[in-house]
C-alpha cells in the first residue's frame, strides 16, 4: 500500500518523515536534494520511502526508522535500512536482516604500490578468476559434511582458520573476530546445510566482487595511519555472504515468523515484514539461526581471503603475509547492542539491512589498534569509481545507532542497465580508465555498470557532511572480477 | 505472456499467469528457470520430485520458487522443465507436488544467466479473476 508521504528537510542532510498514524517513530533519510529527487522520480509500486514508513510502524521501534544514503527500495526493509528495537516489546524481522545473512565486505591492504603491479593487472585479473570460485553452479575447493558444516556455524571464520585458511592474525581485525555467540546449528534445516555443501568459499553473483584497488586519497591521516594506509598503496576489496545455507534460513524462517505475526497478533501493514516479538521462542529461534548463518559468512570470507592471497602469490609472487585483514563488517545483520537512548543505556536489537555498523571511538567491539579513532566503515562503490573508507564517530553512536551506509545505492534496475550499458561498452570503458575488469555471469558487468549506480561522491559526501562518519580514504578500482 | 519479469530497482519481480493455479505456479517455476539458465541448453536426463506448501495460493508461490532453488544447489542441477502433479487444499493448508527435469549443472555447455537468492514476500499477489490467475513476488538476486 503506497501512501502520500510527507518529507521535510530538516537540515542539509537530512530529511524527516514526521510520525503519523500508525508510526511508533519519525523516519530520517540522509540525502541531499538530489537524492530525494531521484527517490521520489524513481518511486513506482516499490517504494522505499513507504517502506521505511512501514518499519516505523513496528512495535519496539525506538527513536527513528533510519534510512542511510543509499537508500532504495528492497522488500519489507528499504535497502539502507536501519531499525533498533527495544527486547521489552520489539520485534525481530526476516527483511531487516534479508536472505543473505551477513553478506559483507572485507578489505585487504597489501605492502605493494600502484606502481608495482602496472602492467601486470591483467595477469592478476586471470589468476583470481582461477583461484576464486564465482558465479551461478560455481564449486568451492572445501568440501565439507553436514557435521563439519555444523562446527562452522558454531565457530565462523576460526573454523576456517583452523583448516588453514588464513591465520588467526586475520581474525583479531573481524567484526565480532568472525564468530556471533548465540548460534545454534539445530536452528539451520537439514535442506539449508545441504544447500552449502558445495558452496563453502564460493564468491556468488551479482554485486558480489573481488576488487583490487589503490589509495588514491587521504582526508584523515591519524586514522589512515591507525588502518596502516598509505597514498598509492594496493588493497583489495571481497563482498559476499553466506551462500546458500543463508538464504535458505531466510526462506525456512519466513514461514516461522508469518505464523508467529499472526499468532502474537504483531500490526504489520506489508505481508513481507513478517516478524516475531525478540523474546517469542520464534523469535530466539531466529535469531540463533542468524547468528548461525552469520558465522558461515565469516567463513567463507575468511575461506576467500586465503584463496585471493593464492592468486596474487600466483601472479606477482606476493607471499600471503604481505597481504593483512584491515577490517570485515556485515550490512545485512540484527545484533544485540548497547545504545543510550533518551538518556538510559538499553541493549537493543539492531536490525541493519543494507547498512554497516560504524561504531565511533572508544568502543570495546573495535579492534584495540583502531579503538582510539573508530571502527573503520567498509563503502563498495562501483567497478568504475570509487570505494571509501570511513570511520565511525561518537555524533553517528548518538544519531544513528552507530550506523551507516554500505554502498552508492542502486539507482537503476538490473532490466534497464542491461538494456542500456552493453557488457562490451562497459568493459571498454572500463579499459580506457585504466581498470581491467572480468566476470563470471554474462550479464554482470552491464547490471553492475557503474551508471546503474548512484553517484558514490554525493551519497559519501551526506553522510560525511552529516557527521554521521568521517572521510579517510578514497580507494579506486585497478582489477575488478564479477562473480 | 504467462510470466514475466518486472522492474525493480535492487531485484527482479517474476509475474506468471495461468487459466488454473497449476499452470500460474508451473508457469511461474518456468520463469525461475529461465532467468537463472537458457532451459533450452539444459537436457531433460533426470528427474527429481519436489514439494511445496503455503496456507494460501501466495505463500504457496513463493515456497515453491524457493524449493526449485533450494533442489538447484543440492543436487548440483539445473532445470529444463517442471511439470505440477498435484495440488491440493486442506482448509488454509495448500500443498503442490511437482516434477523437475534436468541434469548435472555443466558450465560448459549451459547458457547460464543470472543467480537468485530467494524468492520473497516482497509485493506478493495471488489474485483470482475471470481469465484465471495472476502470482507475484520479488526475487532477491
Amino acid at each position: 500500500m503506497n501512501e502520500r508521504i510527507q518529507l521535510n528537510r530538516t537540515d542539509t542532510y537530512r530529511f524527516e518523515i514526521p510520525q503519523s498514524g500508525e508510526m511508533n517513530v519519525p523516519a530520517r533519510i540522509y540525502s541531499d536534494q538530489a537524492g530525494i529527487d531521484n527517490l521520489s522520480s524513481s518511486e513506482g509500486e516499490w517504494s522505499a520511502l513507504q517502506q521505511l514508513v512501514n518499519v516505523a510502524c513496528l512495535p519496539g521501534i525506538q527513536r527513528a526508522a533510519l534510512a542511510m544514503a543509499d537508500i532504495h527500495p528492497g522488500y519489507g526493509f528499504p535497502i539502507g535500512g536501519v531499525g533498533a528495537f527495544d527486547p521489552a516489546d520489539g520485534v525481530i524481522s526476516v527483511a531487516g536482516v534479508g536472505f543473505d545473512i551477513n553478506c559483507g565486505v572485507r578489505v585487504l591492504r597489501t605492502m605493494l604500490t600502484r606502481n608495482e603491479i602496472a602492467g601486470k593487472e591483467e595477469r592478476l585479473a586471470d589468476k583470481l578468476m582461477e583461484h576464486v570460485p564465482a558465479g551461478l553452479g560455481s564449486t568451492g575447493e572445501l568440501r565439507l559434511n553436514e557435521k563439519e558444516i555444523d562446527r562452522v556455524l558454531e565457530r565462523g571464520a576460526s573454523y576456517a582458520v583452523g583448516l588453514g585458511y588464513g591465520t588467526s592474525d586475520d581474525l583479531g581485525f573481524i567484526e565480532s573476530s568472525g564468530k556471533l555467540d548465540g548460534a545454534d546449528p539445530s536452528t539451520v534445516s537439514k535442506t539449508a546445510k545441504q544447500r552449502q555443501i558445495q558452496q563453502v568459499g564460493t564468491l556468488g553473483s551479482g554485486n558480489h566482487y573481488v576488487e583490487v584497488q589503490y589509495v588514491d586519497e587521504i582526508y584523515d591521516q591519524e586514522a589512515a595511519e591507525a588502518y596502516g594506509l598509505q597514498p598509492g598503496q594496493l588493497t583489495i576489496m571481497l563482498h559476499t555472504g553466506s551462500r546458500a545455507l543463508g538464504h535458505q534460513i531466510g526462506t525456512d524462517y519466513l514461514k516461522t515468523l508469518e505464523q508467529a505475526s499472526k499468532k502474537y497478533k504483531i500490526p504489520i501493514r506489508e505481508r513481507e515484514l513478517v516478524c516475531a516479538p525478540i523474546n517469542s521462542p520464534e523469535g530466539k529461534t531466529y535469531y540463533s539461526a542468524v547468528m548461525a548463518g552469520a558465522n558461515i559468512a565469516f567463513a567463507n570470507r575468511q575461506v576467500l581471503t586465503h584463496l585471493i592471497r593464492e592468486g596474487f602469490e600466483d601472479a606477482l609472487g606476493v607471499g600471503h603475509d604481505d597481504i593483512e585483514t584491515l577490517y570485515e563488517i556485515g550490512h545485512n545483520t540484527v545484533k544485540f547492542e548497547e545504545h543510550e537512548v533518551d538518556g538510559q543505556l538499553k541493549n537493543l536489537l539492531v536490525h541493519r539491512k543494507g547498512a554497516t555498523r560504524a561504531f565511533g571511538p572508544g568502543r570495546l567491539e573495535i579492534p584495540p589498534r583502531y579503538r582510539h579513532v573508530g571502527q573503520p566503515v567498509l563503502v563498495g562503490g562501483t567497478m568504475g569509481t570509487s570505494s571509501y573508507i570511513l570511520r565511525g564517530t561518537d555524533f553517528g553512536m548518538d544519531e544513528t545507532f552507530g550506523s551507516a551506509l554500505h554502498g552508492a545505492g542502486r539507482a537503476m534496475s538490473r532490466r534497464a542497465a542491461k538494456k542500456q550499458y552493453p557488457a562490451k561498452d562497459v568493459v571498454n570503458r572500463m579499459r580506457q580508465l585504466g581498470i581491467t575488469v572480468r566476470a563470471h555471469g554474462k550479464h554482470a558487468i552491464s547490471e553492475e555498470a557503474p551508471g546503474a549506480y548512484k553517484d558514490i561522491e554525493s551519497v559519501i559526501d551526506v553522510m560525511h557532511g552529516s557527521g554521521v562518519v568521517q572521510k579517510i580514504a578514497r580507494v579506486k578500482p585497478l582489477v575488478c572480477l564479477k562473480g | 505472456m504467462p510470466w514475466e519479469l518486472l522492474d525493480h530497482q535492487a531485484d527482479v519481480g517474476l509475474q506468471s499467469t495461468g487459466k488454473t493455479l497449476d499452470d500460474a505456479l508451473a508457469d511461474g517455476v518456468r520463469g525461475l528457470l529461465a532467468l537463472m539458465v537458457d532451459p533450452q541448453t539444459v537436457h531433460p536426463r533426470d528427474t527429481i520430485e519436489i514439494e511445496a506448501s503455503g496456507t494460501d495460493p501466495g505463500s504457496l508461490y513463493v515456497d515453491l520458487l524457493n524449493a526449485v532453488l533450494a533442489a538447484k544447489d543440492i543436487h548440483a542441477m539445473f532445470f529444463h522443465d517442471v511439470a505440477v502433479d498435484s495440488l491440493s487444499r486442506e482448509r488454509n493448508e495448500w500443498h503442490l507436488t511437482c516434477r523437475l527435469t534436468g541434469e548435472r549443472i555443466d558450465l560448459a555447455r549451459h547458457d547460464v544467466e543470472s543467480d537468485v537468492k530467494a524468492a520473497t514476500y516482497g509485493g506478493l499477489r495471488a489474485r483470482q479473476d475471470e481469465h484465471g490467475w495472476l502470482l507475484r513476488c520479488v526475487l532477491d538476486l
